[in-house]
């Protein structure tokens, strides 16, 4: 039911063919001992899925973006920090979620605020198919509503198909405590979805 | 949360088996955060990225939007340093200069004697160790990769132990004008500091910014300096010790914490 990770896409290249079939970690461990490829094959392979996290989280594609190549900026800077034995894709989403809460920390760009200098309520989407755009608005508002405790364990949870321990690894949290926050969220947005959806009946 | 409750939580979105299900038609909690994670099982895919012209490499169809940058830079970096350097050499580099500092502040601070401390030997050496201590620890949860932070009671009642066991430990021997020897004290505190602390902002700003990180960064650097006027002050007085030492070192912590959250961060990395 979750989303599995993205194959590595290698093209024709042999030298990438040679680095697809490893795991982000041995990748990882490559690309620290020195080799391009493997950050390119951990780049194709995670950072549509970082980028539609964080588009979720900031509600901005456009911040997502340039929060995508913080990330990975962040990754190949502080690529010493990443400690052997440990998960690459917790940490590649610690990355991402301290890249955010910078950004939001910080202030948004004016460009990024609506005239009355709100955020944005809705993410123009460009993905393919008819989808419920009422729905997603309403998701969407509901997700927003929730604190950034909770937001962040759901976010992680029901779109990048983590699990809980993962989710603790990726925060810094215990285990337990991911799951009492992503059970609070999930109870909130049911209640904030079900009045949404009779505001809309009404 | 029950442990079955723990347990539905971890199959969100599977099939559960039958004792599980059972459950959650008799447990209300349950049934709820179901329903949540339903209510929110269709809609909103991935987004995909805005369309990007910045570069010729994007016409690639095999290259992802921002790969050309990200390519690059990672291609710089490796060229300027093609292997890693760990972690744990930013945390050498400031041990070093925690421990230069205190040498050459006792140097320069000690004429006639290395320590004016007139309280039981076995206690100044106790202090200071107990000092040490902090400073390799606070240096060490400042700049480990670990994601799992000291939470901020452990960092604060850590702290206020120290201060409370300097203050309480003095030899009670009075020195200069309270005023005098206060703002003498406060000012080698100060001018101490600058080094170790400068040194751990830049160290800190490699990383993602942690308030609690920052604070016991800030406490380790200033306690490099709190060594140094522990063994060279000759004032002993609780009140000295008090307003001239720990409240000083103190508020370093909190400047470091103000310092920090104001520096640009040059990567965010846990």
């Amino acid at each position: 039911m979750k989303p599995a990770s993205a194959p590595v896409r290698t093209g024709d290249d042999s030298g990438r063919a040679s680095v697809a079939p490893e795991s982000d970690e041995v990748l990882m461990a490559r690309f620290c001992e020195g080799q391009a490829l493997a950050f390119d094959a951990l780049f194709q392979r995670h950072s549509r899925q970082v980028r539609g996290y964080l588009t979720r989280l900031t509600g901005s594609a456009s911040t997502a973006e340039d929060l995508v190549q913080l990330t990975f900026m962040s990754l190949v800077r502080s690529r010493g920090r990443f400690l052997a034995g440990s998960r690459f894709k917790p940490w590649l989403y610690a990355i991402a979620t301290n890249a955010a809460r910078d950004f939001q920390r910080r202030g948004r760009r004016p460009e990024e605020l609506t005239p009355e200098g709100e955020l944005p309520t809705g993410v123009a989407d460009e993905g393919p198919g008819p989808r419920d755009v009422g729905l997603e608005r309403a998701v969407r508002q509901a997700l927003d509503a929730l604190p950034e405790g909770q937001r962040i364990p759901i976010l992680l949870h029901r779109f990048e198909g983590m699990g809980f321990a993962e989710i603790a690894d990726t925060l810094g949290l215990t285990e337990s405590a991911v799951k009492v926050r992503a059970h609070r969220g999930y109870t909130r947005l049911r209640e904030l979805l079900a009045t949404l959806r009779t505001e809309t009946l009404e | 949360m029950t442990p079955e409750c723990s347990r539905v939580m971890d199959r969100l979105g599977e099939a559960l088996p039958p004792d599980l299900a059972a459950h959650v038609a008799n447990c209300q909690e349950c049934q709820v955060v179901t329903g949540g994670f339903e209510f929110i099982s269709g809609p909103s895919p991935a987004p995909t990225a805005p369309a990007s012209a910045s570069s010729d490499d994007e016409d690639d169809e095999d290259t992802l939007p921002g790969q050309f940058d990200a390519r690059r830079f990672a291609l710089e970096t490796l060229a300027k340093q093609p292997k890693a350097r760990p972690w744990w050499h930013g945390l050498v580099l400031l041990v070093g200069v925690h421990a230069a500092t205190v040498g050459v502040g006792l140097m320069l601070l000690s004429r006639d004697f290395w320590v004016g401390n007139a309280a039981h030997s076995s206690i100044v050496v106790g202090v200071a160790i107990l000092i040490l201590a902090l400073l390799g620890a606070g240096t060490y949860i400042a700049l480990s990769p670990h994601r799992r932070v000291v939470p901020w009671v452990a960092v604060l009642a850590t702290s206020g132990a120290l201060g409370l066991t300097v203050v309480l430990t003095g030899s009670g021997q009075q020195g200069r004008a309270f005023l005098a020897g206060l703002v003498g004290c406060m000012g080698t505190e100060l001018a101490v500091t600058v080094v170790p602390l400068a040194v751990t902002l830049v160290l800190l700003s490699r990383s993602a910014f942690h308030p609690v990180r920052a604070l016991a960064a800030g406490l380790s650097a200033g306690a490099a300096s709190l060594l140094v006027l522990h063994l060279h002050c000759p004032d002993g007085t609780a009140s000295h010790l008090l307003w001239g030492h720990v409240v000083p070192w103190l508020g370093l912590g909190g400047i470091a914490v103000l310092l920090r959250s104001r520096m640009p961060t040059s990567s965010h990395a846990p």
